[in-house]
């Protein structure tokens, strides 16, 4: 065996030794030049990926816990075009399992690009025959999807959430911090074919899922209640239309109804004026229904004695307009009875100008209108009700009969539902409480509540609301076998312009509870611009058609009848 | 020792295995669950069972009627018994 020359062996280390000295030189000069610190940065960057783990967001529940939203695991399908190969091959492959244009998919993948969307909120089982293709640059994010089972049911009460899953309305957006939960992220080191690395970094901080909403809404009748408000609209050929049905002893409410309404799984198909809650974020003048303000101030403050007759013409001279009753009548002797069941106009004024201004803006105030009921919806309005100060010489009369004030659909469920529940005022409540991610329920605060009116002064005014559906404005509305309690109100509509008010148009109402002698239930029915004007007319009716869905829904059971109240017209 | 240490880690790495398993089996079910309660909800919702029933021939009774238990209670109830169509003028 023969030796390497030594020459070669001598060339051979001197190679090795100045190639090594190089890499050390360099390296000395990394660190000393403090480029190591950086380096190393870079070098974690391209292994370290932090991913984010998105929550699980909370349903919304209805009172016995079926789900009106509920977000079920998605997949979103990206691509970062540089690594697409062959961009209408894939587009081919892609295109008929998401549901799209090859060519718009071919467009996507050619895009001068490092990310994008190919399709959102995927299917897992359609997201894994994609993830089977292997298609190089085709990648998939988790996701959620917002679904809404009950399609277009209190839609603008549930809201709906953006293409990101945040609440953009209702419900949806108000409770959007406990709905949404806390989001994750999971940071790990992979090699370059995007393994994990055994023993590399792996830290993950595991997302918080969101609290479910139990709200009180009844499913079921929320969607008997539109059904028969869409049915009533439609009869009217009415513009649009509110419903709230509430429990007065508690002030839930059972259902809330705006329509025109839309589904909010797909929203963007309807308009956005349709995604308002009117009930709770628009308001009206509410005209006749007010009366019962003016009635309860004055029994409250014994502002006219009950049996006392007051002479009602039809028209009459305050400031210096003329206000009139609905039709024209000759002189008729009333009593407060009577005024609520006629719906006079001028015969409440009379009652108005005993009751004088401070303590109607007292009683106004008192039942609640002028503010927000924080019934814990998103834009609630609070009304419009002018400072005493401000008041005119008329505000006093066009406040008696619920002109020249505006409230929501709610506020003046509330006022009702305060005479119904013997004089207090119990705070309207949409949200019973939360279900945490471990199931526990945690109750929404104690409704507030607060004495407006005394039990008799309530009971009074229950007897004439009784009076006024019986032989009254409000026949339309009544139940058999049960006692009903309400008012009508064909209210004018302001002009846009806030000049006067449109000729000829009106929004028709009817609010009332059943049985007038244990009021269990509360409901307001509204329709803007119906084809039969009035209140007793075109709202009474659908007020007689929910409260029968309520009764058997509800299991409202006919309490003992009130008498009537005193009364100067003939009645039977 | 060397031995021990060797079982005892792959005794490890095997529970380690089992417990990943576990939670991917929990995670599969957690979403099967979710879809389960949408198709629930979705099945029960009120308009699709009204559709169904209103196709079948379905519908809901016109008027509800009160029957009372002769001697059980003093209830007079308004109208109890009569037609529910409201009699008299309508109002304004």
């Amino acid at each position: 065996m023969s030796r390497p020359p030594a020459g070669r062996l001598a060339a051979l280390f001197i190679a090795m030794t100045f190639a090594f000295a190089t890499i050390f030189v360099r390296l000395a000069f990394l660190q000393v030049s403090g480029q190591a610190a950086e380096l190393q940065e870079r070098a974690l960057d391209q292994r370290v990926r932090t991913v984010a783990l998105p929550a699980d967001r909370g349903q919304i529940l209805d009172r016995d816990g079926d789900s009106l939203a509920i977000s079920t695991p998605a997949v979103d399908v990206y691509a970062d075009p540089r690594y697409v190969t062959e961009p209408w091959t894939t587009a081919s492959a892609l295109s008929p399992l998401l549901g799209l244009e090859a060519v718009d998919v071919a467009q996507d993948l050619s895009a001068e690009a490092t990310f994008v969307y190919l399709a959102r909120q995927v299917e897992p089982a359609v997201a894994d025959r994609v993830r089977a293709l292997a298609l190089p640059g085709v990648g998939f994010l988790d996701s959620s999807k917002r679904s809404y089972p009950g399609g277009a049911l209190a839609p603008q009460v549930v809201g709906f959430v953006g293409i990101d899953g945040g609440g953009l309305s209702g419900l949806e957006f108000g409770y959007e911090d406990l709905l949404a939960g806390r989001a994750g992220e999971r940071t790990i080191e992979l090699d370059p074919n995007g393994r994990p690395i055994a023993g590399g970094i792996d830290i993950e901080r595991s997302p918080v899922a969101g609290s479910s909403i139990v709200t009180t809404i009844d499913r079921d009748l929320q969607f008997q209640a539109q059904t028969a408000l869409a049915e009533a609209v439609a009869a009217q050929r009415a513009r649009g239309g509110s419903m709230i049905v509430m429990d007065p002893r508690t002030g839930e409410v059972l259902a809330m109804a705006t329509y025109p309404w839309f589904d909010p799984n797909a929203f963007g198909d309807s308009p956005a004026w349709t995604y308002r809650n009117r009930a709770v974020t628009d308001v009206f003048e509410p005209g006749s229904t007010n009366k019962v303000i003016t009635a309860a101030a004055a029994i409250q403050e014994k502002a006219i004695p009950l049996d006392q007759q007051l002479v009602v013409p039809w028209t009459m001279k305050v400031g210096d307009y003329t206000i009139h009753d609905s039709h024209q009548h000759p002189v008729e002797r009333l009593m407060l009875g009577d005024v609520i069941a006629e719906s006079s106009n001028i015969g409440i004024v009379q009652v108005a100008n005993r009751v004088g201004s401070p303590a109607m803006a007292s009683y106004l105030s008192r039942f609640g209108l002028g503010r927000p009921t924080d019934v814990g919806f998103p834009g609630e309005a609070g009304g419009i009700m002018l400072p005493l100060n401000d008041w005119s010489d008329t505000s006093l009369a066009t406040m008696a009969y619920g002109q020249g004030i505006a409230a929501t659909p709610l506020q003046m469920t509330s006022v009702f539902a305060t005479i119904a529940n013997g004089g207090r005022w119990v705070q309207p409540q949409l949200v019973k409480g939360a279900l945490d991610p471990e199931g526990i329920f945690h109750a929404a605060p104690a409704p507030k509540i607060r004495r407006v009116i005394s039990t008799e002064s309530a009971e009074m005014l229950t007897r004439m609301l009784a009076y006024a559906v019986e032989y009254g404005t409000g026949t339309y509305a009544r139940v058999s076998g049960f006692q009903v309690a309400g008012k009508t109100g064909t209210a004018r509509i302001a002009a846009k312009d806030h000049v006067g008010y449109l000729e000829g148009q009106y929004i028709a109402s009817f609010i009332g509870f059943l049985p007038a002698g244990n009021p269990q239930v509360v409901i307001a029915a509204i329709l803007d611009r119906p084809v039969a004007g009035s209140g007793g007319l075109a709202a009474a009716p659908l007020f007689q058609r929910v409260a029968r869905i309520c009764v058997t829904r509800l299991g409202v059971i006919p309490a003992e009848r009130l008498p009537l109240p005193p009364h100067a017209l003939p009645v039977g | 020792m060397l031995f021990g240490i060797v079982v005892l880690n792959a005794l490890l790495a095997q529970t380690a295995v089992r417990i990943d398993q576990a939670d991917r089996r929990i995670e599969a079910l957690s979403q099967e669950r979710l879809a389960l309660v949408r198709e629930q909800a979705t099945l029960s919702a009120p308009g699709r069972i009204a559709s169904w029933a209103s196709r079948h021939g379905m519908r809901l009774p016109d008027d509800i009627r009160i029957l009372h238990a002769p001697g059980v209670g003093s209830m007079d109830p308004a109208g109890a018994g009569t037609s529910s169509q409201a009699a008299g003028a309508p109002g304004a």
